[in-house]
């Protein structure tokens, strides 16, 4: 059942590159944390209840419903444009993701060691990769947030594997998302987004040194 | 032989649910599940008007599609009894079949020297190309699980065990209605209700076949829905009693029926553009379902 | 022996009589040349076929060593396909070539290069000696060299030619590298030294030494990145000679790569690997580069390419099966791809004959200026149809059964093998996969603007159909493609012995074809008898129901505009266009253009020209780093006979002094030594 919902969450990913406006990027986000949710209810068994209480409701609470709730309040306040802007055309895109997952089962085939599950690994990997991607060819500064979201998915799904061994690992992962909606609300709901006038990266080049 | 009187059988009755569907959703009565053939035989009854540009590759055409889709049909098996024609590799034949109807379609088109049967044809080329790996891969996954290569090889040693058989299972099924949805025509990919040339991929090259000919156009098109539903219905009907797999039979073309006519009131035609991406994004998630058989056989160590 | 010295003197007696008589004779007598060649190296091959293989030894001179002369099954296979379709080629160019029948010299040039060539290409398939080996080499490419620049007074038939030359030198250098070191090292020139030497080697000099022969025969088949002679040389030479190029030269590149498969008994997986790979990426960028073109001969070419790469990978996936003991693996892929070389010859020669006499009846070869001439040409057009549905591996035609094989191959390969050979696997049957979908949207673009519809620019009532004497030949490459079409079973049994030399090298008894695949390939050639009849019935049907209803003739529906132009009709770049969006970081299109800008337009331009991005990187910037580093000498060539005179004195004076100096300076410093 985890395989299923594994093999679920890689589809999502590439239906991510594909996805032409903010609100489905903001909704796929939501379904991983869904996803997320089920694959740690079924996947750790082992740790003490009290903290597999917490790690589940941080799993829905923050990543299925806090953080997308924030960024669709975010886009209507600065009033940033319905389209994602990539760099690349959309077709590309898609051949990119799919050879990412490709790659990462290759890599993955290479690792000798038998106690991860090879699937976690895989979707890891194919996570981070896909959401460095993302943050590489999409304009806007909104979606360098959402491509950070999906690295740290991946990186959740990671600590999942070995989760059981060692359960500190998921609260750290736990704490990486507290940090990720700190993030977004000290540099954007703040004041610091009104200064900001333009959304684009860009702008962003100005701050060089020369 | 009892899979092609079946699929034919299924035929008679697809587009019929398909419109009725469409019809009840819009709040309409809607015309009998009949009408379908009953405008076939009306077609066949009529004379036909050719256009002086053509050749006699247009007359050909419609007489070759119609035998290849036919005799696709001749490789489907149903249940334990095999398909008339069985081989290993026979899926092969049948996607080649399936082409050489498509390049007798797309050079009839092109041959009425009108631009709006070559925007159709172009698009249709192109988005062919993009739907063949998708099937090829799925059937490699499939042929990888069961360690066979024929039709009626891998559906009756295709035993949906444990969970994740039948979601890659449920999720070949979707990709395979995508294909014959791209197949056929229909939309997300293509429009068969609008008549503005822009928008149309299929409809817009038998624009100027008429009488027989397209009768067997339509009714080929009938035939292709009805062999994609046996194929997504042998899915599920691996090892099973003849009278458990005609009743799968019957409830997954229904089903698969209403599906497409759900689809089709509620969802609009993609944009043109991104109708190649959604089709290459097939082959991606059949490379997935690749990637999930590959777990269930534990190749991953 | 006898035979091989008459028919020598025979050839040589033909080349004379060729200068001496007119026009109409040289062609005839090419013809009987070609013929008597091609029966007496048949009569010695058809044995050799069915498992007796013909071998003499020759004394040869005191250079060459002895040189044995060996027709074993696989050399007999190769000697049939060049064969057939040297002869079509003969007598289709005796009914192209009499438009330019005032050319005596040029004609008398081409008539004995063309015999050379066929003699050549025979005798590389039989001779076993190194030397002799690259005689014949040369031979072939001279004589392929004149017959190619045939029209010489055009500059870019020349430049096709040189470019085409440089390339055949380039390959006989990685050849030499390979037999100089075998030569070297073993001291024999003979082919059986290479088997012996490779045993003896570790894995590594087998790979290297293999790699060294395959680049050098890569390029003569026309692999991706050697390529980019292939599509310069066919558009400019005659018709049947782009059909023979095509069809049988640049097979002997593959001949070349199977023989040395055969000696060099080394680490086949990873040999396997190396050919897989490079015939994936020819297959692909081949096709994906023709769909493009505006010629339809360059088209042709670019199809050569994508072949040359699925009978690539059919040996690609053999070699995987010897080096993994896969028995079932090999016969599939060598089957595929010994069958493929035969049908490709005969597809693609078929095709480039209905390219010829596109080109006789309008004078011209681009495709935006054709349209509609199937109504004046329709033998010419139903033949180039069949030829296309074969080319894009459609049934019941010959192209599906050899696909057809090297896709059962890597089915059946699927049920073994870690992860990393799976996945290489899937990679082979999408590039496959995609070949053919490629191949279908690149066929349907050039039958349909060619033939179909109205023309375009050329005035139709001028187009005519051609003689007899051309079509002839293409009718009997026709009934050949069907008969592999609807037979497919009895040439894989032909093909037995061919492929047992293989199995052979991993040491087990000739396997027999297993019973599946046999029975599969009966099935698929009684199913294409099938269809044909169901084709038939159906149509009988159709007049029988439609004889009593009206059948009129109107103009094409035109949505409401009066008068139906052909410019309304769709052109092959839009046809092309939507592919070739998506496509765009691979290929390198021009564009020139003036674009619409006001309301009411005035003259607009626009105009589009591709060129292969491969050739851009690859040769152009290599070009131009020797040309830089040449030119750095450019000095030394400043016209001035004074200075070349002094050179000539520095010359023979260093000659003089220098070894006197150096002389000197060595009793220095033996006296320095000694102090």
């Amino acid at each position: 059942m985890t395989n299923i919902l594994l093999i679920l969450f890689i589809i999502s990913l590439l239906y991510l590159s594909i996805a032409n406006r903010l609100v489905t990027y903001i909704r796929v986000l939501a379904l991983q944390g869904f996803i997320l949710f089920g694959v740690t209810f079924l996947a750790l068994e082992e740790i003490n209840t009290l903290n597999l209480v917490l790690i589940l409701l941080e799993t829905v609470v923050f990543k299925a419903v806090a953080v997308p709730v924030f960024l669709s309040r975010l886009i209507k306040r600065n009033h940033i444009t319905r389209e994602a802007e990539p760099y690349l055309p959309n077709f590309v895109s898609l051949i990119i993701t799919t050879v990412i997952v490709v790659v990462t089962v290759l890599l993955a085939n290479s690792i000798k060691d038998t106690h991860v599950d090879k699937i976690f690994f895989i979707v890891a990997l194919s996570s981070l990769f896909a959401g460095l991607y993302i943050i590489a060819s999409r304009k806007k500064i909104i979606t360098h947030v959402m491509g950070y979201l999906i690295i740290e998915n991946g990186v959740f799904v990671l600590s999942l594997a070995v989760g059981n061994e060692m359960p500190m690992l998921v609260n750290l992962g736990v704490m990486l998302d507290i940090f990720a909606s700190v993030l977004i609300l000290g540099i954007f709901l703040n004041k610091i987004g009104d200064v900001f006038k333009d959304v684009n990266v860009d702008q962003l080049s100005n701050l060089k040194d020369y | 032989m009892l899979s092609f009187v079946l699929i034919a059988l299924a035929s008679l009755f697809f587009t019929g649910v398909i419109i009725r569907t469409k019809s009840i959703t819009a709040g309409r009565k809607g015309p009998g599940i009949m009408q379908p053939v009953k405008d076939v035989i009306r077609l066949m009854k009529k004379g036909a008007v050719y256009s002086q540009t053509t050749s006699i590759v247009f007359r050909l055409a419609p007489v070759v599609y119609f035998c290849t889709v036919a005799m696709a049909a001749l490789l489907i098996p149903f249940g334990s009894s095999r398909g008339v024609i069985s081989f290993n590799g026979d899926f092969i034949f049948f996607a080649y079949l399936l082409g050489l109807g498509k390049f007798f379609n797309i050079i009839a088109a092109m041959d009425t020297g009108s631009s709006f049967e070559g925007m159709g044809a172009s698009r249709e080329a192109l988005y062919s190309l993009f739907a063949e790996p998708a099937f090829f891969i799925i059937l490699g996954s499939l042929a990888l699980l069961t360690g066979n290569t024929s039709f009626y090889d891998i559906f009756s040693a295709l035993h949906l065990g444990s969970y994740i058989t039948y979601a890659l299972a449920v999720l070949a099924a979707l990709v395979l209605a995508m294909i014959a949805m791209i197949e056929n025509s229909r939309l997300p990919i293509d429009d068969p209700k609008t008549h503005l040339e822009l928008t149309m991929v299929h409809e817009v090259m038998i624009l100027d076949n008429s009488g027989f000919d397209l009768g067997l156009i339509l009714y080929a098109g009938y035939l292709k829905f009805a062999i994609f539903g046996a194929i997504i219905a042998n899915l599920f009907t691996g090892g099973m009693s003849l009278l458990w797999a005609l009743v799968v039979f019957v409830g997954t073309q229904f089903s698969f029926a209403v599906v497409i006519g759900l689809i089709e009131s509620f969802m609009a035609r993609f944009r043109m553009n991104h109708n190649a991406q959604f089709i290459f994004a097939l082959s991606s998630v059949s490379f997935l379902i690749f990637l999930g058989v590959l777990l269930v056989l534990g190749k991953f160590i | 022996m006898v035979a091989i010295n008459g028919l020598l003197v025979l050839i040589i007696a033909a080349i004379v009589v060729i200068l001496l008589v007119n026009v109409r004779g040289k062609g005839m007598f090419a013809a009987a040349a070609v013929v008597t060649i091609a029966i007496v190296s048949s009569m010695v091959a058809i044995p050799a076929l069915l498992g007796h293989s013909f071998e003499v030894m020759l004394t040869g001179t005191y250079t060459f060593g002895p040189v044995v002369i060996k027709v074993d099954a696989l050399s007999a296979w190769f000697i049939l396909t060049i064969n057939f379709t040297m002869t079509t080629g003969i007598f289709y160019g005796l009914g192209y070539m009499k438009r330019y029948a005032d050319q005596r010299n040029s004609i008398t040039l081409h008539a004995i290069a063309y015999i050379l060539l066929h003699l050549a290409l025979v005798g590389l398939c039989a001779i076993q000696n190194a030397m002799v080996f690259l005689l014949f080499w040369e031979m072939m490419a001279l004589s392929a060299f004149v017959l190619i620049t045939f029209e010489h007074e055009k500059k870019d038939t020349l430049r096709a030619g040189i470019n085409y030359l440089i390339h055949s030198h380039v390959s006989i250098i990685f050849l030499m590298l390979g037999f100089m070191y075998v030569a070297f090292k073993t001291g024999s020139y003979s082919f059986s030294a290479i088997a012996d030497f490779a045993h003896h080697q570790s894995a590594m000099a087998g790979i290297a030494l293999f790699l060294a022969f395959f680049i050098g025969f890569a390029i003569k088949a026309g692999f991706v990145p050697f390529h980019t002679w292939l599509p310069y040389a066919h558009p400019v030479a005659p018709a049947h000679i782009s059909a023979v190029m095509s069809g049988v030269v640049i097979k002997i590149g593959i001949f070349g790569m199977l023989r040395m498969l055969l000696l060099i008994n080394s680490d086949y997986t990873t040999i396997g690997f190396i050919i897989l790979f490079a015939s994936i990426l020819s297959g692909v960028y081949g096709v994906m580069l023709a769909i493009i073109q505006h010629n339809l001969k360059r088209l042709l070419a670019y199809h050569s390419i994508e072949n040359i790469g699925i009978i690539g990978i059919g040996m690609g996936i053999g070699t995987i099966g010897l080096g993994i003991h896969n028995e079932v693996l090999a016969i599939l892929g060598f089957g595929g791809a010994l069958l493929h070389v035969l049908n490709h010859s005969l597809f693609k020669s078929l095709l480039f004959y209905g390219a010829g006499n596109v080109y006789l009846a309008t004078h011209t070869v681009a495709i935006e200026k054709l349209g509609g001439i199937i109504k004046k040409m329709p033998r010419t057009a139903i033949l180039f149809l069949i030829a296309a549905l074969a080319i894009s591996g459609l049934p019941p035609f010959n192209g599906f059964v050899s696909e057809f094989l090297i896709y059962s191959g890597l089915y059946g390969w699927i049920g073994s093998g870690s992860i990393g050979t799976l996945v290489i696997v899937l990679f082979s049957l999408l590039s496959l996969v995609l070949i053919g979908g490629l191949a279908l949207l690149c066929f349907t673009k050039a039958f349909s603007i060619v033939f179909l519809g109205s023309s375009r620019h050329v005035n139709i009532e001028e187009v005519q159909e051609q003689g007899q004497l051309q079509l002839v030949p293409m009718y009997f490459v026709g009934l050949l493609m069907l008969l592999i079409g609807f037979f497919p079973a009895l040439f894989l049994r032909i093909l037995q012995q061919p492929i047992a030399l293989f199995t052979q090298t991993i040491g087990t008894a000739p396997q027999p074809i297993p019973v599946n695949i046999t029975n599969a390939l009966h099935t698929i050639g009684w199913a294409g008898l099938l269809f044909a009849l169901f084709i038939i019935a159906l149509w009988i049907l159709r007049r029988w129901v439609s004889s009593s209803k009206p059948v009129e003739v109107g103009p094409t529906w035109g949505c409401g505009y009066p008068t139906s132009s052909a410019k309304l009709q769709y052109t092959a770049n839009s046809f092309a266009r939507s592919y070739s969006k998506l496509a765009k970081p691979m290929l390198d299109i021009g564009k020139k253009e003036i674009a619409i800008t006001e309301v009411f337009p005035s003259k607009k331009h626009y105009e589009t020209h591709t060129y292969d991005k491969l050739e851009r990187y690859f040769i152009d910037k290599l070009i131009k780093l020797i040309k830089v580093v040449t030119g750095w000498f450019l000095f030394l060539q400043n016209g001035r006979l004074q200075r070349y005179i002094l050179y000539g004195i520095l010359f023979i004076s260093g000659v003089i002094i220098i070894p006197i100096i150096i002389e000197k300076i060595m009793m220095l410093l033996h006296f320095l030594n000694n102090l």
